[in-house]
């Protein structure tokens, strides 16, 4: 039979997010076959309810003509499907040979490694892959810690193998092997899914289908389309072209960032050699997949983290290695990517929250005590002119919704700021109309005068918002592009690493 | 074999009466347990029970009795009230009481011969620095050398104890002298009594200031607000400029000092002089006072009175039932845990689920 | 000071060190595998002495070591269910969890100790202690027989543990999933393991190591039972896994150095010399602080210890 799997009608929620609706999705034997679309499109998702780490609400999955049900992973194994997570599921102390064999069939009890070796060492000769087996995992590099999973897979006799992202982290060199790998794979009658949303990646594949916002566009053989048609077909087809952003002068530079070099946590570069200016009125907007080094830019703006090398000015002073509390001074406000994690204290009300930042500042402390009628006064005030839906102002924030979550960190921020906001993606996860709420916050401050830098992975949000458009790519700024006119077939071609 | 298949789900409502009843189930299982342990002692949990009850509050001695035990409670809860808020697990309650009333008593030495003020404010000031000193220094160790601070400070409050018991068989024991115990302390020193002819020492007044500027302190200052900010999510709270290592040191300051005054309490107001049962368990008992409390300073004073009014009342259970008064100790902790599960029954919903979570 | 370090004296104090070792490396053996598999437990003290108060009143009553020593290791894992349960299945916060079993078993054990043995009185209970075992030809070693051949079967399993953990730990499947599971549970989940179960046994597993090691502090080295006699040594073991960088061998070294400090001090007391004693009753404290405080560059702790795993997060 041609198909190995075959899903219909395949539903999974989280809560009240859909991730993937309806899906309908086929795999023939033998082909490498990608899985293309943005962040938050529902890949991934698919791809971990047929591995079995999810199980769907509702639709069938057939593996080998077989309808199946899995419980976890280990089902999903027993049958030969295997996974490459985007994050590796390796233990980094423990040898090479110790995380392809844990928890295998090998032994009964004595750890069998003469056998485990000879199995190694045979499938590293099968694919030309040069690998010590007692090395440790921390001891390699990123793209040989990649080859150590998909051993992991091969070790099992996979037939059928899914690739989460898998070169997000590698050189080019190093994903040209990977493909090369994944080819010798194909011709032993492996089945590859192949998760990405670089372009080069597409191309090298035999079918693509193509996702968005949880709901499958299409499936095409890939080499009967075309770069741009891919590109069209991921990005939103519906770009809003809306008169609401006026043009307007520039005043003077705000923010400039010198040859910034930031550290990545896995040890490279999150960030290479930037350089952005910010001006007054003006809205920057950086595009690109999340992932990129934009978190890494923003912390390093805030003062969360110190730059290796590089420059950022804030009008005549270097701010380079300021504290947050300084650059909080200095009037930066920051809308962070991960509202919860970083911007929000769930358990404190919005009274609480709505006060972080600004607790220990003449307006509302007097010699260590809070004002707090003071606070109450001027919450309240808040709450009525952001139009916070909440039971009051003491409610639990991580009562809230998600809108009125982000709605409070918007409050606070746009109070806070008074020359510089920084916002890291502030719409995700986020409706309609609490977006456009956003949106016109940010234009009324870009008026106002503020140098706002925006980083978004909606284009359509970006170029609704923005005067001028950079695409980061792997920490650095690989293209500029005016958001009167903007290219959008380049800039797709850019945020998937089209020119290299 | 289903070994995770258990969520726990936050309710979205919590309300009062299904507060209440939590707390409700609580006490009652409480009461079942123990009284089921009294039973295998072989006596009367009832009787057991209605002595108790008796020797904690009935007669103002009674009543006098339980506040002078619940009165080191009230400190120790509170100095850990005031760590725990900042989620900083500092155990060193036991030690830092001890430190405390080892300043207390060299600061009356030191201060002999000046005016009773002077000394009584003096022994007060040090016998809060004793502690403190203590506090800040675990919380140090923390800040700068990741030394984990439920660790150091309990390793501390046994180091403590053995400098108590030097100083009490050397330096301070009255020449001559048998016991392990100091010289009484000098009469200016000692602490006010509140009621007289009966136990009731200033103590119990320090207790109930204390409460009472920790109230303020949690929810009317710039302070309180940083360490209930910092407490929920210390990163969110660096990202607006609130330093972990600024809060490791202020707050380990003041829960240190605040058990130091306990100490102090023990020292100038029961005991009179300095001994090896100073402590007694205070430290560690404060530390169950203050999460039944629910780390809130008016929850630790109930608390307190209430473990109080058990180790108070258990004396006279022993006296009448000839149930041995170590078994309030064991009702306290088995309070403690019913505590935990009623908090949890009440803020959260179990569910099974069919997949592996 | 010199007639103190004669040869009787040196050598008494090693093989005291290697008694007074064995609860230690056998809780901290204990408190490893549990840590390894992610889960810290801070009960370890409360534990101890449960183990420690069962396995006197059972042998006290019963007469029989064996059943003392049996009950003491099943009140031990019983509590560790508790915190397994709290800490595994309902993911609680394992600080509070950890502490309240303490304080528990301080309480349930002075009560039981109070009530259920007659101690109000001029007579205290006690048991008949725990019979050397010299091993044949090896004891008859010079220095080193005394030293580490002369001692009760408590001491030599303790001292076993040690290869055995280490063996299981590198060279059995199961000790690998252990490892793995520490640092990074996804990877045991992914594999299609469950990793629940694991942290179960590893839990139970270092509760009956504390158990035991609690049934040796009172049975195997003493003929009555005090409150609180563990004295903090349940913590010790704690301090000892972290000073021994989670690795068997090392283990070993730092639980024998703090043994070596409380049997120099032992000796000091008896000896009579002139030396405030505190001082060295408080070292071993003071010593596991400063051990602390000097963590190698790349701490082997587990990458994911304390933290409750869920496949959602």
């Amino acid at each position: 039979m041609l198909e190995q799997l075959q899903i219909k009608n395949l539903t999974k929620r989280f809560g009240t997010v859909i991730a993937n609706d309806r899906v309908t999705f086929d795999v023939r034997r033998g082909e490498i076959h990608c899985l293309f679309g943005e962040n938050g499109a529902g890949k991934s998702t698919l791809a971990e309810c047929i591995y079995g780490t999810y199980r769907p609400e509702s639709g069938a999955i057939c593996f080998n003509g077989e309808l199946v049900e899995f419980n976890s992973p280990r089902d999903a194994i027993q049958l030969g499907i295997g996974m490459i997570h985007q994050h590796f599921v390796l233990v980094p102390p423990l040898t090479v040979l110790e995380n392809i064999i844990v928890g295998t069939e090998d032994a009964k009890v004595l750890l069998n490694t003469q056998k485990a070796e000879n199995k190694f060492k045979e499938l590293c000769a099968r694919y030309e892959l040069k690998l010590n087996s007692h090395a440790a995992i921390w001891d390699l590099s990123v793209g040989e810690q990649q080859w150590v999973e998909i051993l992991k897979a091969l070790y099992l006799d996979v037939k059928f193998l899914i690739l989460d992202e898998p070169t997000a982290v590698l050189t080019p060199e190093e994903s040209d092997k990977l493909f090369r790998i994944l080819n010798v794979m194909k011709r032993q009658g492996i089945s590859i899914v192949l998760i990405t949303h670089k372009l080069k990646e597409v191309m090298q594949s035999d079918r693509v289908t193509v996702m968005r916002k949880g709901k499958i566009v299409n499936t095409v053989d890939t080499k009967s389309t075309t770069r741009e048609q891919l590109t069209h077909m991921m990005i939103s087809s519906e770009i809003a072209v809306q008169g609401l952003k006026k043009q307007i002068n520039s005043e003077s530079t705000v923010v400039q960032i010198k040859k910034l070099d930031v550290r990545g946590p896995r040890g490279g570069y999150a960030v290479k050699d930037l350089n952005l200016t910010l001006n007054s009125h003006e809205i920057v907007g950086i595009a690109g997949v999340a992932g990129n080094g934009q978190k890494e830019l923003f912390e390093t703006l805030v003062g969360i983290q110190s730059p290796e090398s590089g420059e950022v000015w804030l009008d005549t002073e270097d701010i380079t290695h300021w504290s947050p509390a300084e650059i909080l001074a200095a009037g930066v406000g920051h809308i962070p990517q991960d509202r919860y994690r970083e911007g929000l204290i769930g358990q404190l009300s919005i009274v609480d929250n709505l006060l972080l930042g600004m607790h220990r500042s003449p307006r509302f402390a007097q010699r260590g005590f809070l004002d707090q009628e003071r606070v109450r006064a001027f919450v309240q005030e808040q709450v009525d002119q952001f139009e916070i839906v909440a039971p009051s102002i003491d409610t639990v924030v991580g009562n809230l919704s998600g809108g009125n979550a982000q709605k409070v960190v918007l409050a606070r921020e746009l109070f806070q700021a008074s020359v510089v906001l920084l916002a890291n993606q502030p719409t995700r996860g986020l409706d309609i109309s609490i977006a456009d709420y956003v949106h016109r916050q940010l234009l009324e401050k870009r008026k106002e005068g503020y140098a706002i830098l925006l980083a978004s992975e909606e284009l359509d949000e970006l170029i609704k918002l923005s005067d001028r458009i950079v695409v980061m790519f792997k920490g650095q700024i690989a293209g500029e592009f005016d958001a009167e006119n903007p290219d959008l077939e380049q800039i797709g071609l850019l945020m998937a690493g089209g020119n290299l | 074999m289903n070994w995770a298949k258990i969520r726990l789900e936050r309710r979205d409502e919590v309300t009062w009466a299904w507060r209440l009843f939590c707390f409700l189930v609580a006490i009652l299982g409480t009461l079942l347990v123990t009284g089921i342990l009294i039973s295998t002692a072989g006596k009367e949990p009832i009787e057991a029970f209605k002595e108790l009850f008796i020797g904690a509050f009935v007669g103002i001695d009674s009543i006098v009795e339980t506040l002078v035990r619940a009165t080191p409670l009230i400190l120790t809860g509170l100095a850990a009230v005031v760590a725990f808020r900042a989620k900083i697990w500092s155990i060193g309650q036991e030690g830092q009481l001890v430190l405390g009333a080892i300043a207390a008593y060299w600061a009356s030495i030191v201060f002999e011969g000046l005016p009773r003020i002077i000394v009584l404010s003096g022994v007060i000031c040090l016998g809060f620095v004793g502690g403190a000193l203590l506090g800040v220094f675990c919380g140090w160790l923390k800040a700068r050398y990741r030394v984990d601070e439920i660790i150091s400070t309990v390793m501390f409050n046994y180091a403590i104890f053995y400098l108590l018991t030097y100083l009490l068989s050397g330096p301070w024991q009255p020449p001559g002298d048998f016991y392990v115990q100091s010289a009484p302390v000098i009469e200016k020193a000692l602490l006010p009594n509140l009621l007289q002819d009966t136990r009731l020492h200033g103590g119990l007044f320090i207790a109930i200031v204390v409460a009472i500027i920790v109230y303020i302190l949690i929810k009317r200052t710039a302070l309180g607000y940083e360490i209930r900010a910092f407490g929920s999510n210390p990163i969110a709270s660096s990202f607006k400029g609130i330093k972990p290592t600024r809060m490791l040191v202020v707050v380990m300051l003041i829960s240190g000092g605040i058990a130091g005054l306990a100490g102090t309490s023990e020292l100038l107001g029961v005991h009179g002089r300095l001994n090896t049962d100073i402590a007694a368990g205070a430290g560690y008992t404060g530390i169950i006072v203050a999460l039944i409390g629910g780390l809130t300073p008016l929850g630790t004073v109930i608390a307190a009175v209430l473990f109080g009014a058990m180790v108070n009342g258990g004396f006279m259970m022993q006296v009448i039932t000839g149930v041995p008064k170590s078994m309030v100790f064991a009702m306290q902790a088995i309070t403690l845990l019913f505590f935990l599960c009623s908090t949890l029954m009440s803020q959260y919903r179990i569910k099974r689920v069919t997949e592996d979570v | 000071m010199s007639e103190f370090f004669t040869e009787t004296i040196v050598i008494s104090i090693l093989a005291a060190m290697v008694r007074i070792g064995a609860p230690l490396i056998l809780a901290a053996i204990g408190e490893l595998i549990a840590e390894r598999a992610g889960v810290i437990n801070l009960g370890v003290e409360g534990m101890m002495l449960m183990g420690c108060f069962l396995g006197f009143f059972v042998t006290f009553e019963t007469g029989s070591i064996l059943a003392g020593i049996g009950a003491a290791m099943v009140g031990a894992m019983l509590m560790s269910l508790i915190m397994a349960f709290m800490a595994i299945t309902l993911r609680l916060e394992q600080f509070v969890t950890g502490l309240a079993l303490n304080l528990l078993a301080s309480g349930l054990t002075l009560f039981w100790f109070r009530s259920l043995l007659k101690t109000i009185g001029s007579t205290q209970p006690n048991i008949d202690l725990l019979e050397k075992a010299p091993i044949p030809f090896l004891s008859d070693i010079p220095y080193l027989g005394i030293i580490v051949f002369s001692h009760n079967w408590l001491v030599y399993l303790a001292i076993l543990s040690v290869p055995i953990c280490s063996f299981f730990l590198y060279k059995t499947k199961y000790g690998l999933e252990l490892r793995c599971l520490g640092e990074n549970p996804r990877a045991i989940d992914m594999k299609g393991l469950s990793v629940a179960k694991r942290q179960y046994l590893a839990v139970l597993f270092g509760g009956m190591m504390a158990g035991l090691a609690g049934a040796f502090i009172s049975v195997g080295s003493s003929i009555r039972f005090v409150p609180e006699m563990t004295a903090g040594r349940g913590w010790l073991a704690i301090v000892i896994v972290i000073a021994g960088n989670w690795q068997p061998k090392w283990i070993l070294v730092a639980a024998l150095v703090f043994a070596f400090l409380e049997a120099f001090q032992m000796h000091v007391q008896a000896v009579g010399i002139n030396f405030p004693y505190q001082i060295l009753l408080a070292l071993p404290y003071v010593v596991a602080v400063i051990a602390l405080m000097h963590r190698r560059a790349r701490s082997r702790a587990p990458a994911s210890l304390g933290v409750a795993y869920s496949r959602s997060s």
